[in-house]
C-alpha cells in the first residue's frame, strides 16, 4: 500500500516536472536585428594537425584583419559594433566537425562558419548549416559535392574546387606528354572526389588513368603505395594528398628512386606552406595550379605584407579565401542590416566582386559556388629564388569560366 | 582479474531502508530530467548514453567477471545499423535504434559464444580481436558505411512532431525514455535470480558449474543482453548526433567505456552513470576553455582513482556508507 501510494506520488511529480521541462525551453532570441546584439565568426579548423600550416591560426588572423578593415571602412556607419571571431578545432575529423558546428552554431551563437578544411568534415557542416539555417562559408575544402550533390541555400565555396584543379594541373600535364597515370588519394570525400574530376579531366586531354590507388588518411608511410603506383610504369603519379600527407608523400617519392626509372609525379593540391616545409629544390618546375599567390600582382602584394607583419609567415590562398569571405560576409551583412542568414544570403547570392582575393569574382546563385580567375603556376628552381617565399612564377591565368565548371553542369539542385 | 573480485558487487542489500530504495532512483531521475537545463543538451545525452554504455559493460565486468574490451563492436555496429534505417526508411527513431540494439544482439551471439570459452586477459584479447575484424568491415564497406566520411545527414524522424526533430532539448526528452529503459533493463538483470547465477559464476566458476549451471551458456546470454543494452545506447547517440563516424567502431570507444566504468566503480551499475558524467562533463569543459591535453586529464584521474580508490567514485562512496550503517547497528 505504502509502496503504492509512493510509486503513484513519484510518477506524477516525473510527469510535472517533465511537463514544466517542455514548457518554458527553446531558443531564446532578442527582438533586434542581431542576435544578442553581436555578431559572431566562427573558424573550425585544424589547429592542431595535417592541414594546420595551409589554415589553422593564421586564418583566425586573416579574418581578424578582414572585421578590422570592415570596421575601418564603415567606422560609425557599421551596422553592428560588437563582432566576435572565435575559434574552434576538428581535427580534421567529420564527426567531430559535426558536433562541434551544431554547437557553434546553438552554444556559441555563431552567425557564420567560415574555413573547415577536410571535405568530409566541410559535408557534414553543411548539413548542420542546412539544419540550423545559418551560413556557411566553406574556404578550404574542395569536394564538388558542396556545391553539387549536396549543395544547400545557407553553403558557399568560396575559394577552389577539385574541377578547378584537375582542369589545370591534370590537364596541363596530360598535354605536356604526360599520357598514362597512376593516382594515388586519400581514402575520404576530397581524395576520392579528386580522383573523379582528374580522371575526367586527364580522359578529355586524351590520357589515361591506369589505376587509382587509396590510401588511409591521414598517414605516415607511402613506400607500399609508392612501390604499388611505380609497378604499372606510368608517366605520371598523381598524388592527391595535401598538408602533412603531401610532404610526407613527396619526401618518401624523392627516396623512392621511382624519379630515376623517369616516373613524374603530379601534385593534385599544393600550397605555398608544402613548398616552404621541403623546399624548392624537391619541386623545382612542378606545375600546379594555385587559386590565387600572394605576389601575383601589387594588391595581392600588399595584403600580403600586411599578413607577414601580422603572422610573421606569407599567406596561402586558404588564408587569403577566408579573408575575403569574412569581408564579403560582413559587406553583405551591411548591405542587408541585420545578421538574419536568408537576408544575408540574398545580399551575396549572383554578386559580383572583386577583392584582394577574388579576381572577376561571382558569387553563383545556382549553386553557391564562387568563381574567380585562378593561375597556373610553376616553382622556381632555387637559384632564382629572389627573396623568402618567393617560390612561384605564374605561367598562365586560368579564366574564371574554364576553371570552374558551369552552373548547369554541377548537379545542385538548390532547395533551402 | 583481482581488480574485480575486488570491487564487492552487489553488496547485501539489507542496510538500505525502502525509503531509500526509492530516494535513489527518484533522485536519479530527477536529475535526468533536470539535466538538458544545467547542460548542453546534446552533452546531456551523450552523458546519458554512455552512461547506458557503461552500465551494459559492468553488466559484464562487474558481474559476470568478463572485461570485454570489444564492445565498440556493438556500440558502433548499432549505431551504423540505426542510421541507416533511418536514413533509408525514415521511419521513428525509436524504430531505428531498436532495430541497431537487435542487430547488435545478433552480432553478439556468435561472437559471446566463441570469446566466453576463455577468461581473463584472453577473454579481453578474443573480444578486442573481433571489435577490429567488425572495424576493418566498417572501414572497407564504404559503399555502405561511407568510409572516412562517415554516415552523414542521419535524419531525427519521430512522428512527425517538429521540436523534437529539430531542437535537440525536445529531443532529449523524446531520447530519454529508451536509455532509462536500457538502465530499468539492467537493473531487473541483475536483480533477478538470473543476475545471481552471474555473481555466482563469477565469485566461483567450478561450484557454480558444480551446482549443475551451464556456464558458458550463461555467460553467452549475459554477453548477448550486454550487447543489446549497448545497441541501445549506440543508437541513440547516432540519431542524437545526426552522423556515425567510424571512431565509434574503434578500439578506443571500447577503451573509454572501460575507463568511465572503473572510474564510477565495477559492479554498482550506478556507477557507470558517475564514470560517464564526470568524462562527458570534463572533456566538455576541457574543450570548451581551449585545452587540448583533454587525453592527458582524463588519464590522471582514472590513475588516481584506480590508485586511490579502487572501488570507483560510486563504489567508494557506497563502501562508506554501508560501514557506517553496519558499525551503528550492534
Amino acid at each position: 500500500m505504502e509502496s503504492k501510494r509512493m510509486r503513484a506520488g513519484a510518477s506524477a511529480l516525473t510527469m510535472a516536472l517533465l511537463l514544466s521541462a517542455c514548457a518554458g525551453a527553446g531558443p531564446g532570441g532578442g527582438g533586434g536585428a542581431f542576435t544578442d546584439d553581436k555578431l559572431v565568426l566562427a573558424v573550425l579548423n585544424d589547429q592542431s594537425g595535417i592541414y594546420k600550416d595551409a589554415s589553422g591560426p593564421n586564418t583566425v588572423k586573416a579574418v581578424r584583419m578582414a572585421v578590422a578593415d570592415y570596421q575601418q571602412k564603415y567606422g560609425d556607419k557599421a551596422v553592428v559594433t560588437k563582432i566576435e571571431v572565435t575559434s574552434t578545432d576538428h581535427q580534421n575529423k567529420p564527426d567531430i566537425a559535426n558536433t562541434k558546428a551544431s554547437e557553434l552554431y546553438e552554444r556559441g551563437g555563431a552567425d557564420v562558419i567560415l574555413d573547415v578544411p577536410t571535405s568530409s568534415a566541410a559535408l557534414a557542416v553543411a548539413n548542420q548549416a542546412k539544419n540550423h539555417k545559418r551560413l556557411f562559408l566553406d574556404v578550404s575544402a574542395a569536394t564538388t559535392a558542396l556545391t553539387g550533390a549536396q549543395c544547400n541555400k545557407y553553403t558557399f565555396q568560396w575559394a577552389y574546387n577539385t574541377y578547378l584543379l584537375a582542369n589545370g594541373t591534370g590537364k596541363t600535364v596530360t598535354q605536356n606528354g604526360g599520357r598514362k597515370w597512376t593516382i594515388i588519394y586519400p581514402d575520404y570525400e576530397f581524395g576520392q572526389n579528386m580522383t573523379k574530376s582528374f580522371t575526367e579531366a586527364i580522359t578529355k586531354a586524351g590520357g589515361t588513368v591506369q589505376e587509382s590507388i587509396p590510401t588511409p588518411f591521414p598517414n605516415e608511410n607511402f613506400a607500399t603505395f609508392l612501390t604499388k603506383a611505380g609497378s604499372s610504369a606510368p608517366d605520371v603519379i598523381g598524388t592527391m594528398h595535401a598538408g602533412g600527407d603531401l610532404i610526407n608523400l613527396v619526401k618518401q617519392f624523392n627516396e623512392s628512386g621511382l624519379k630515376d626509372d623517369g616516373v613524374e609525379l603530379a601534385v593534385g593540391l599544393m600550397l605555398i606552406n608544402d613548398i616552404h616545409s621541403l623546399g624548392v629544390e624537391q619541386f623545382a618546375g612542378t606545375l600546379f595550379t594555385d587559386p590565387w599567390y600572394w605576389n601575383m600582382d601589387a594588391e595581392a602584394r600588399a595584403w600580403a605584407d600586411r599578413f607577414l607583419a601580422e603572422t610573421g609567415t606569407r599567406p596561402s590562398f586558404e588564408h587569403a579565401g577566408n579573408y575575403s569571405a569574412a569581408l564579403q560576409y560582413l559587406e553583405a551583412v551591411q548591405a542587408a542590416g541585420t545578421d538574419d542568414a536568408d537576408a544575408v544570403i540574398a545580399k551575396l547570392e549572383g554578386k559580383k566582386v572583386n577583392d584582394v582575393f577574388l579576381r572577376n569574382g561571382e558569387i553563383r546563385a545556382q549553386d553557391h559556388s564562387v568563381v574567380h580567375d585562378a593561375n597556373l603556376a610553376r616553382v622556381k628552381k632555387p637559384g632564382d629564388v629572389k627573396e623568402d617565399w618567393d617560390y612561384e612564377e605564374i605561367v598562365t591565368k586560368i579564366p574564371a569560366a574554364e576553371g570552374f565548371p558551369p552552373a548547369e553542369a554541377s548537379g545542385c539542385a538548390m532547395t533551402s | 582479474m583481482t581488480v574485480i573480485t575486488e570491487a564487492p558487487a552487489d553488496a547485501p542489500a539489507p542496510a538500505r531502508t525502502p525509503a531509500l530504495r526509492w530516494i535513489l532512483p527518484a533522485a536519479g531521475l530527477t536529475a535526468a530530467l533536470a539535466l538538458p537545463w544545467l547542460v548542453y543538451p546534446p552533452v546531456a545525452l551523450d552523458i546519458v548514453a554512455l552512461a547506458l554504455f557503461a552500465i551494459a559493460l559492468d553488466l559484464l565486468l562487474g558481474y559476470t567477471g568478463l572485461l570485454s574490451f570489444g564492445h565498440a563492436a556493438f556500440w558502433g555496429s548499432s549505431a551504423y545499423v540505426t542510421g541507416l534505417i533511418a536514413t533509408h526508411y525514415g521511419v521513428p527513431f525509436p524504430l531505428a535504434v531498436l532495430g541497431g540494439a537487435v542487430f547488435a544482439m545478433i552480432l553478439a551471439l556468435p561472437i559471446g559464444y566463441v570469446s566466453v570459452r576463455r577468461s581473463g586477459i584472453y577473454f579481453a584479447m578474443v573480444t578486442l580481436a573481433f571489435a577490429q575484424m567488425v572495424y576493418f568491415i566498417g572501414y572497407q564497406w564504404s559503399d555502405l558505411t561511407g568510409g572516412e566520411n562517415g554516415l552523414q545527414g542521419v535524419p531525427r524522424s519521430f512522428f512527425g512532431i517538429e521540436p523534437v526533430e529539430t531542437n535537440s532539448f525536445y529531443f532529449y526528452y523524446a531520447a530519454l525514455p529508451i536509455l532509462l529503459c536500457g538502465m530499468a533493463a539492467a537493473w531487473r538483470i541483475v536483480h533477478s535470480p538470473f543476475g545471481r547465477v552471474l555473481v555466482s559464476i563469477r565469485d566461483n566458476t567450478p561450484r557454480a558449474r558444480a551446482l549443475g549451471y551451464d556456464v558458458d551458456r550463461y555467460k553467452t546470454i549475459a554477453f548477448v543482453l550486454s550487447a543489446g543494452l549497448t545497441g541501445l545506447a549506440g543508437g541513440v547517440f547516432a540519431i542524437s548526433h545526426g552522423f556515425v563516424a567510424l571512431t565509434e567502431l574503434h578500439w578506443t570507444t571500447s577503451g573509454d567505456v572501460v575507463l568511465m566504468t572503473v572510474l564510477g566503480g565495477i559492479g554498482t551499475l550506478w556507477g557507470g552513470i558517475v564514470g560517464a558524467f564526470l568524462t562527458v562533463m570534463l572533456a566538455d569543459q576541457l574543450a570548451s576553455s581551449g585545452f587540448h591535453g583533454i587525453d592527458l586529464i582524463t588519464g590522471s584521474v582514472f590513475i588516481l582513482v584506480v590508485l586511490l580508490f579502487r572501488r570507483g567514485v560510486w563504489g567508494t562512496v557506497r563502501h562508506q556508507w554501508q560501514r557506517r550503517g553496519s558499525a551503528r547497528r550492534p
